[in-house]
């Protein structure tokens, strides 16, 4: 699967299909500083994502 | 996912009723920056507050000059309260301390968040005392509050701790309440995106030399892990706040002897800094 940064950098994620919280852990991301998208729809921690999916991964601290 | 946006807003007019933070009559001066916090507060302060006790909303930007960043949360502000129908008002740094934020802040990068925010929190003052607000909004999250304890901690700063600016007997300021302080902030952008709010802007560039930013990696690792450690921090201070009450960490309200502002020592944050920044 491929994962798009809030940097709009690319990276693919070879061991699918996995939970997004798995995803984000294995990407050294916490999962609490960041929503997770695909198709513009919003996806719970516990979503599988398949080796076809595509979905980005949103920063959300932002701020001083 | 509709429970989602129920729960917050039930929790942020919970907030609101049982520290009785808006009462009738109050006019709200909400500090939009434009950014998701600020966007979230007045969404849900619009849908939240009840009609027919006549309590009026007005927003504060506060347009601090920095390039490359705040046009574009400016425009999100103005396009925000234009759809909601709120009256929007605009401080510049320029216009109220005689130059920008980048312009203060060259050869002092390393110190711009403790220099911006003592400048904004006097921009805000001013904006919600030329609106005619008896009470001041500002978005801080669960999340912002529980890294200020800490951060307080770090530096040793009880007075800072204790300090409530929400409730003025004296009459100096004009109290300044938080209703997302029980919200996260992965809550708010949740909800944001869950009700066509949310949009990606751009970070501030001087964000990179805030110990905040380290506090809340620290913070949100032990969020993580341990569910409940910025609650907890939260009680912690709540606690502590009691505890203090009129002892002698609770350092009384002055005036500041330059500019008459209430202030904790002899001259204020605001006159402080301009002495230190020989403007």
């Amino acid at each position: 699967m491929r994962l798009i940064l809030s940097d709009r950098d690319v990276r693919v994620f070879e061991h699918s299909p996995a939970p997004v919280e798995q995803i984000l852990l294995e990407e050294g991301i916490n999962p609490l500083e960041v929503i997770v998208s695909r198709d513009g729809k919003l996806l719970s921690e516990d979503t599988v994502i398949l080796a076809s999916d595509e979905v980005r991964i949103i920063r959300i601290a932002h701020g001083g | 996912m509709t429970h989602f946006t129920a729960d917050v807003e039930l929790r942020v007019a919970d907030t609101i009723k049982t520290r009785q933070m808006i009462v009738p009559q109050d006019r709200v001066a909400v500090a939009l920056s434009g950014g998701k916090d600020s966007t979230a507060l007045l969404l849900l302060l619009h849908r939240l507050l009840p009609e027919g006790e006549d309590v009026r909303l007005i927003a504060i930007t506060i347009d601090e000059g920095i390039a490359g960043y705040r046009e574009e949360t400016i425009q999100s502000a103005e396009q925000l309260t234009g759809r909601l129908g709120i009256e929007h008002h605009c401080i510049s740094f320029t216009g109220l301390f005689g130059d920008s934020l980048d312009a203060f802040l060259t050869g002092r990068e390393t110190q711009a968040c403790s220099i911006c925010g003592i400048m904004r929190k006097k921009a805000l003052a001013v904006g919600a005392r030329r609106a005619g607000a008896t009470k001041l909004a500002t978005g801080h999250n669960l999340d912002d509050e529980a890294q200020s304890v800490l951060m307080n901690v770090f530096r040793s700063d009880l007075p800072r701790l204790v300090r409530n600016s929400s409730v003025d007997s004296s009459g100096k300021f004009i109290p300044r309440i938080k209703p997302l302080s029980r919200i996260s902030e992965k809550e708010i952008a949740t909800y944001l995106m869950l009700n066509d709010a949310w949009s990606e802007l751009p970070e501030c560039p001087y964000t990179r030399y805030a110990m905040r930013r380290e506090v809340r990696s620290l913070l949100s690792g032990f969020e993580y892990k341990h569910p409940g450690t910025m609650l907890h921090l939260m009680e912690s201070k709540e606690k502590i706040e009691r505890y203090g009450k009129g002892s002698v960490i609770s350092e009384p309200l002055r005036s500041c002897r330059e500019c008459g502002d209430p202030c904790s020592g002899d001259l204020c944050q605001v006159c402080l800094l301009r002495q230190s920044l020989d403007r």
